[in-house]
């Protein structure tokens, strides 16, 4: 098809490339520097998809972020991607696209049957309705209205591009470049500041790229052009076209999303598809201009109803026709620009001006062109289902009530003004209130919040020349705070047309007895009615309106709607608009994609991965792993054929009968040194820690302030002043912060420093009856007596060369030892425990295996630490201090926690000492009690005990002490499972523990 | 009043529905009122409502600050549960649940409730048997619970990563099949409208600026509309809770903190369920619109903004696009903050206080909306009776100094860790 | 995204701490008999004031020190930062 609505030279679009693509189907062209918007209206394309709810067609409606309608599925590279907005996706060759909302195409759309369903369809219908029979709501009508709602179609594989992240300072970001973007960007970078110029779009120049006004002896795009080129080779500013700044956040942060390969038909080698950039500026100017809104009558969503801004940037920049007869429909003096560009290239528009007799510069231009004004004239209506095809025009009384006769005018297209809204989205997202402007009927920033200005006409300032005058100002006077430096430029010479004041009129009334629909919400098909029935219903503040209606809550929120929205409020309320106030604007000012937001932490790396030293060896030796936090750990090593069951059976085993090793290089380590070290531990543990000697260690509880047990481990004095904390992988985080929070505001007075070397030393616990004979072989000038090395003792050695600390301490109740060393050396050392082990049949043993050692021992973990139990409840009480004060110690003696019926761990083995216990299995008294059946209890931790060859279970159990020899049942009844079973201790395997110490 | 339904929708469709009348009236205060109940958020209106349908008390204010339903109860995600594992919790949210069932038809007001499944994940066995312990408690209170494997969590909701790329494989999960969703808006509305119709007065743009207690007895309440007098006043103002209570010179064992949102763009179905990140804190469910409703951490420092910053939802999102991949390609469109009451065990406060005549709803952290119906029917009984309820017991202020504390999470005082 | 001084590293992202909760939570001290009333408002009692709050920090990604930091839980402007044994 041949591009039918292109003129031949006008625009900035490279007429040398010529670029195909595709929409529903069928092939088109364009040309390089089109966007999607622009290259389908060049080809006669105006009918791209349909309304939310109605499913009306719609077409073009802005040309940029603001545009409601024109969302596509776009096809790019082998994925897909939903809702994209024509208006700003950019042609690349081989583009494809899809219209979306509507069934079986955009032309025949089904759904299309609420349209003239629509009466029934106010808004908040659904509120009133759809209620009987009971479940015939998540049944039957919202199944049905689900399938309706949603634009396009996720992609449901893995997004093959990148997103990167950058994090940047400046002195001065300035978003937007068009005139005050321009000017204050160039001001303050002449004086030193570095500075950020981002434009959103591809072009530089904002509203100057389609002004008739010259700067200078240059026109406006020459002078953009001037004026990026000097800063692009400044060595103290970065500018960046394609570049969104969508949040004003805390502390001048700004955020901004850039588009590096969005317009290319595929992602360059090593190049991200977006970069989001976290900017942290001294200052921020805030020049996101104006966007144009709309005036309301009668079908005013018909395709060929544009924006007359959006119709003079098609054809200034892309040399693009949106109509061949177009009607021009205005409050204002900037629409006539656009109808002179019209004239300029050979169109003859016709103007309706809602005024009676304005006389401006601009407005004499049209009149000498000999273009058809009609003054005090309204579009009532605008005819034609797919495409304008007429207009229904009247003229209208001063007072804009009455209407005089109603004429059929013919025209292709509706190009409306209802004067500009500053786009003061970042302004108000910085904190800043706005207030509302009555020469301009719209809101500004008032009083600045953050370190920001706002400039041009987003701060309602609508002549070129006092915007480039006062960005100019602003640019210096703001550089020149952060730089102390004086070069001042003047604002260049400007010429423009003098423009008269506009019309506040915003909405044609309707004639008698025509119900046309008069679209203020275009996306979510809010129309006037709605927003009358809301508020006869009481729905009277403004966030009531939006959320009852949906007004400005589709994807482009409200741009061109919530202003309309305000004034019919305002109007039928009878209050002015500030009394009625706005929506809050919160970021982002446009949608941002998600990737973007998470950028390189997806898939694998969405959070760190730590591994210890030992990690290949295990990998090697076919470990199955398992996710400790963020640690990777052996869960079992696999032979054979063997599952989860068998091998940790077998592991368990031979650390029984044997030896194993085991990595427990994730441990928390913490190094405490400093005279007051042992005055420390004495007050964060509950036991006593004053008399520890050098060369030993102590196992250890510590508690939060609220009694809770917080950790446990051991912790080894290695010389006068100095210890080594253990902790559990889980809490080493939290234990060192809690160390530094009482050693530097608690206890001050304390003279110790705490570091964490968990990284520093990689570990491996080596137990079982042959651990000693093995210990021996790896330090054979040691003595490893249990004279020599006692049970908790400590001492170092050389392991071939390598300094060691071996440590008496036992997880399993096994005869047991830990080696460190640093972790450079910790293959070394595993390699060596194996090689040396291999006489005493060493095996090496997982998390899983570990598990079962230490639940038949009784030794209580994670599971029975849950940050639920206090000593007392995990059989700890014992190594609680009556004598010394200690964290959370005055805690314990509240009302529940000294109750006679406190919850203990107890062992749980089942009657028939062969099904094993699910985890998380409840304890009652009646298995076919009624619901809710009192639970006694929970099974904490379950393990087969190697043993005695049965299952064993811990529980956590009410009345504890006093519950031992009862007999009672484990309940799963997610497993379908109910299990008689008996209460008995929790060292279930040498009591006494006599073997750790022999 | 006028009953909505779809007979009367379509007879309103020939008149063009101008013969709606207002859902709630724009009442001036009384000189004084048996209850008045501060804040007209969802718990604030829920209580009133029952305060007049279950104990015939109908000499109700509502004093509302701004706007009736723009506090938490218009800022949610609109999850609907009770599974939880404490018996406090779980038969106090399945009182909840009950009401969610006929809320539709007892207001007369379509709140959607869309019991669609929430789906907890889980990314070891270790969560696996956290899970089942939660699950079987929930079961043996008489609450919906299923574990589900792998399989059965792909079946539901294959666009969850199964891939081998995935840094937390999913093991599987913990699903209440009738937990769900309902539409936030329309349960302030419908409580609103049904408390106005029996005679409670709505009164918003209403500021406390004080109480009046005399010899430990409240008296009244003073406001930006003048001085109110009551024989009994609630507080139902979570996320403002602290600033009240020092009117009242009373510290709680509250924070305030900032919990954002987000949704992304419309697009056609592709969860039905809610689902939860289990190696994280992210959930998410689609709405009848066709957005991704999205939600996770707190910010994490004492706040009373409604807007949040952006590392907070990058974290989120991150661990939304480990969850779902295909979020990747879909784009935020809007997000906005609440301010919670984090209490100090991460469960509510609803109980009498030492000022006779005084009560407290408070302290909901980030589980109010799910709360509201059970929270207004528990608040309603006790300001009604003057005493707890079974239902709300476990909720009282004391259990701080008892230490009966009910920590579902087990995290303690650090309400900002989530 | 809060740009925070610490005291003894200067300004610097709020992703390098870890809050740290009310600053004006004096613990009892050790050894001493406190009622329960006493310790509970230590444990759990929080002012959480609209406004001025005086917090704690943690450099957790830096220097490691805790200091204290007023800030306004309204607009969350940083007013003052220092160390733990400076008066704010």
């Amino acid at each position: 098809m041949s591009q039918n609505y292109r003129l031949d030279k006008v625009g900035l679009i490279n007429r040398g490339k010529k670029i195909s693509f595709k929409f529903n189907g069928k092939k088109y062209f364009g040309y390089e520097g089109d966007t999607l918007a622009s290259a389908l209206i060049a080809n006669g394309v105006h009918l791209v998809g349909r309304s939310f709810k109605y499913h009306r067609p719609r077409g073009f409606f802005g040309v940029g972020a603001d545009e409601p309608y024109a969302i596509v599925q776009l096809y790019r590279n082998g994925e897909t991607d939903p809702n994209c907005r024509a208006t700003e996706q950019e042609l690349f060759d081989g583009l494809e696209a899809k219209s979306v909302n509507c069934w079986p195409s955009v032309n025949f759309d089904i759904g299309a049957i609420n349209n003239f369903l629509n009466r029934f369809f106010p808004a908040g219908f659904y509120y009133k309705t759809f209620m009987w029979p009971k479940s015939f709501w998540y049944k039957v009508y919202e199944p049905f209205i689900r399938r309706a709602a949603g634009f396009g179609v996720a992609s449901t594989k893995h997004d093959k591009e990148r997103y990167e992240h950058k994090y940047e300072y400046c002195d001065l970001l300035v978003a937007g470049s068009g005139p005050s973007g321009l000017a204050s960007a160039y001001a303050a970078s002449k004086n030193g500041a570095k500075i950020i110029l981002a434009e959103d779009k591809p072009r530089f120049g904002g509203s100057l790229l389609t002004s008739e006004a010259n700067i200078g002896n240059q026109s406006g795009k020459e002078w953009v052009d001037k004026i990026i080129a000097e800063l692009k080779e400044m060595p103290n500013v970065i500018v960046k076209n394609r570049a969104q700044v969508f949040g004003y956040y805390d502390h001048n942060m700004l955020v901004m999303t850039e588009r590096i390969n969005d317009h290319l038909p595929k992602s360059k080698k090593y190049s991200p598809k977006q970069r989001l950039w976290y900017i942290r500026a001294k200052e921020a100017v805030i020049s996101s201009g104006s966007i144009e809104r709309p005036i309301v009558f009668g079908n005013n969503d018909t395709p060929g109803v544009v924006l007359a801004s959006a119709a003079r940037e098609y054809l200034k920049v892309y040399g693009v026709l949106v109509g061949k007869k177009p009607l021009i429909f205005t409050n204002n003096d900037s629409a006539y620009e656009t109808a002179i560009e019209f004239k300029k290239n050979g169109v003859w528009p016709i103007v309706l001006d809602t005024r009676s007799n304005p006389d401006s510069e601009t407005i004499n231009e049209a009149k000498s062109m000999g273009i058809n004004i009609k003054f005090s004239h309204v579009v009532i209506a605008a005819k034609g289902y797919k495409k304008v095809k007429s207009a229904e025009i009247a003229k209208i009384s001063k007072d804009k009530k009455d209407l005089g006769k109603i004429e059929n005018i013919e025209c292709d297209c509706i190009c409306v003004s209802g004067f500009w809204t500053p786009t003061i989205h970042l302004a108000s997202q910085s904190g800043n209130k706005t207030k509302f402007n009555e020469n301009i009927d719209a809101f500004i920033p008032d009083k600045v919040k953050q370190k920001e200005t706002t400039l041009g006409s987003a701060n309602g300032i609508f002549t070129l020349e006092e915007t480039l005058k006062t960005s100019f100002e602003a640019g210096y006077e703001i550089s020149k705070k952060i730089t102390n430096k004086e070069n001042k430029i003047t604002a260049p010479q400007v010429s423009e047309k003098k423009q008269v004041k506009h019309d506040k009129f915003w909405c044609v009334p309707l004639p008698k007895n025509k119900t046309y629909k008069r679209f203020l919400d275009f996306q979510n098909d809010v129309v006037v009615t709605d927003v009358e029935l809301a508020l006869r219903e009481g729905y009277r503040s403004i966030e009531h309106v939006k959320r009852y209606t949906t007004l400005g809550m589709a994807t482009d929120q409200g741009k061109t709607s919530n202003l309309n929205g305000l004034q019919l409020v305002s109007n039928i309320e009878n209050k002015i608009i500030p009394a009625v106030g706005h929506t809050t604007f919160r970021p982002p000012y446009t949608p941002v994609t998600i990737g973007a937001i998470v950028g390189r932490e997806v898939g694998k790396h969405s959070k760190p991965t730590r591994k210890s030293p030992m990690h290949l060896w295990h990998e090697k030796h076919d470990a199955v792993f398992v996710d400790a936090g963020v640690w990777l750990r052996p869960r079992y090593y696999k032979q054979g054929n063997e599952g989860l069951f068998e091998a940790s059976r077998r592991e368990a085993e031979n650390v029984r009968k044997n030896v194993g090793v085991c990595d427990v290089t994730t441990l928390g380590k913490i190094d405490i040194k400093g005279p007051d070290a042992a005055e420390l531990l004495n007050r964060v543990y509950t036991n006593a820690w004053l008399k520890l000697p050098v060369g030993k260690a102590r196992y250890g509880v510590m508690l939060r302030e609220d009694g809770i047990v917080m950790d446990d481990g051991t912790t080894t004095r290695i010389s006068e002043n100095h210890y080594h904390m253990t902790t559990t992988t889980a809490q080493a985080a939290n234990v060192l912060s809690h160390l530094e929070y009482y050693l530097q505001i608690v206890w001050p007075e304390l003279n110790v420093n705490v570091v964490s070397t968990t990284e520093q030393w990689a570990g491996a616990a080596i137990a079982g009856p042959n651990s000693r004979k093995l210990l021996q072989k790896l330090f054979s000038n040691m003595d490893v007596s249990n004279q020599g090395l006692p049970f908790m003792g400590y001492v170092e050695g050389n392991l071939f060369g390598v300094y060691a600390r071996i440590f008496r301490i036992s997880f399993s109740g096994e005869l047991a030892y830990e080696v460190n060393v640093e972790s450079d050396n910790g293959n070394f050392m595993w390699e060596k425990i194996i090689e040396a082990g291999k006489e005493f049949d060493i095996q090496p043993y997982g998390t899983e295996a570990l598990s079962t050692l230490r639940i038949e021992m009784g030794h209580v973990a994670g599971s029975e630490l849950d940050g639920r139990t206090i000593p007392y409840d995990t059989g700890l009480q014992g190594m609680v201090s009556q004598k010394k004060d200690f964290i959370g110690k005055r805690s314990l003696n509240r009302e529940a926690f000294i109750a006679g019926d406190r919850q203990k761990v107890v062992g749980v083995v089942p009657l028939d000492k062969k099904t094993s216990i699910p985890e998380g299995s409840q304890l009652v008294k009646d298995a076919n009690a009624k619901l809710p059946n009192p639970k006694l209890g929970h099974i904490s931790a379950s393990c087969w005990s190697v043993e005695y060859n049965n299952p064993f279970s811990l529980a956590i159990i009410k009345d504890g002490k006093n519950m031992i020899g009862q007999k009672l049942f484990a309940l799963s009844p997610l497993k379908n499972k109910s299990i008689p079973v008996e209460i008995v201790s929790s060292h279930y395997v040498d009591p006494k523990g006599e073997r750790v110490r022999s | 009043m006028q009953k909505y339904s779809l007979f009367n929708l379509i007879k309103n469709a020939f008149k063009g529905h101008k013969e709606w009348e207002v859902a709630w009236k724009d009442p001036t205060p009384k000189d004084e009122y048996d209850v008045i109940i501060i804040g007209g958020g969802g718990h604030g209106l829920a209580t009133a409502y029952y305060l007049a349908k279950e104990h015939n008390i109908t000499n109700v204010a509502i004093v509302e600050k701004g706007w009736i339903g723009g506090g938490n109860v218009g800022r949610n995600t609109t999850i609907l549960r009770s599974n939880y594992m404490h018996d406090e919790n779980g038969l106090f949210y399945e009182k909840g649940m009950d009401l969610w069932r006929s809320m539709s038809q007892d207001l007369n007001f379509n709140v959607m409730y869309s019991p669609r499944g929430i789906i907890n994940l889980a990314h070891s066995d270790a969560q696996m048997n956290a899970y089942s312990r939660r699950g079987n408690s929930m079961r043996l209170n008489g609450i919906d619970a299923v574990l589900l494997g792998r399989e059965e969590v792909k079946k539901l909701v294959p666009m969850l990563d199964f891939s081998e790329n995935v840094r937390f494989p999913i093991f599987g999960g913990l699903m209440q099949p009738s937990g769900g969703t309902a539409r936030h808006d329309a349960v302030a509305w419908g409580y609103a409208r049904q408390a106005d119709s029996m005679g409670v007065d709505i009164i918003q743009h209403c500021e406390v600026t004080g109480f009046d207690v005399v010899k430990g007895k409240i008296k009244g309440i003073k406001t930006s509309k003048g001085n109110i007098k009551a024989k009994k006043v609630g507080l139902c103002v979570a996320g403002s809770t602290s600033v009240l209570a020092k009117m009242l010179n009373m510290t709680l064992p509250i924070e305030t903190h900032l919990l954002q949102a987000c949704v992304s763009e419309p697009i056609k179905p592709i969860l039905d369920n809610v689902v939860t990140f289990g190696a994280g804190h992210f959930y998410c469910s689609q709405s009848d619109k066709g957005e991704m409703v999205m939600g996770g951490d707190l910010d994490g420092y004492n706040s009373y903004a409604q807007r949040g910053n952006l590392p907070t939802l990058q974290h989120v999102l991150t661990e939304g696009i480990a969850m779902f991949p295909f979020l990747s390609k879909l784009k935020m469109l809007r997000t906005w903050g609440g301010i919670m009451d984090m209490s100090m065990d991460g469960s509510p406060i609803i109980d009498k206080t030492h000022i006779e005549g005084l009560y407290l709803n408070c302290g909901w952290c980030y589980g109010g909306f799910k709360a509201t119906p059970a929270s207004g029917w528990t608040f309603a009984y006790t300001i009604a009776q003057d005493k707890v309820h079974e239902l709300n017991a476990g909720y009282n202020l004391n259990r701080f100094n008892t230490g009966h504390l009910i920590d579902e999470k087990g995290l303690g005082t650090k309400t900002w860790i989530s | 995204m809060l740009h925070i001084k610490c005291p003894y590293c200067g300004m610097r992202s709020q992703n390098e701490f870890a809050y740290g909760g009310d600053a004006t939570v004096k613990r009892p001290e050790l050894n001493k008999e406190v009622s329960d009333e006493e310790w509970n408002k230590f444990v759990y009692l929080r002012k959480s004031p609209r406004g001025k709050h005086l917090e704690l920090w943690h450099h957790i990604s830096g220097c490691r020190q805790w200091f204290k930091v007023q800030r306004d839980t309204i607009t969350h402007e940083i007013f003052k930062t220092a160390e733990i044994s400076e008066d704010i």
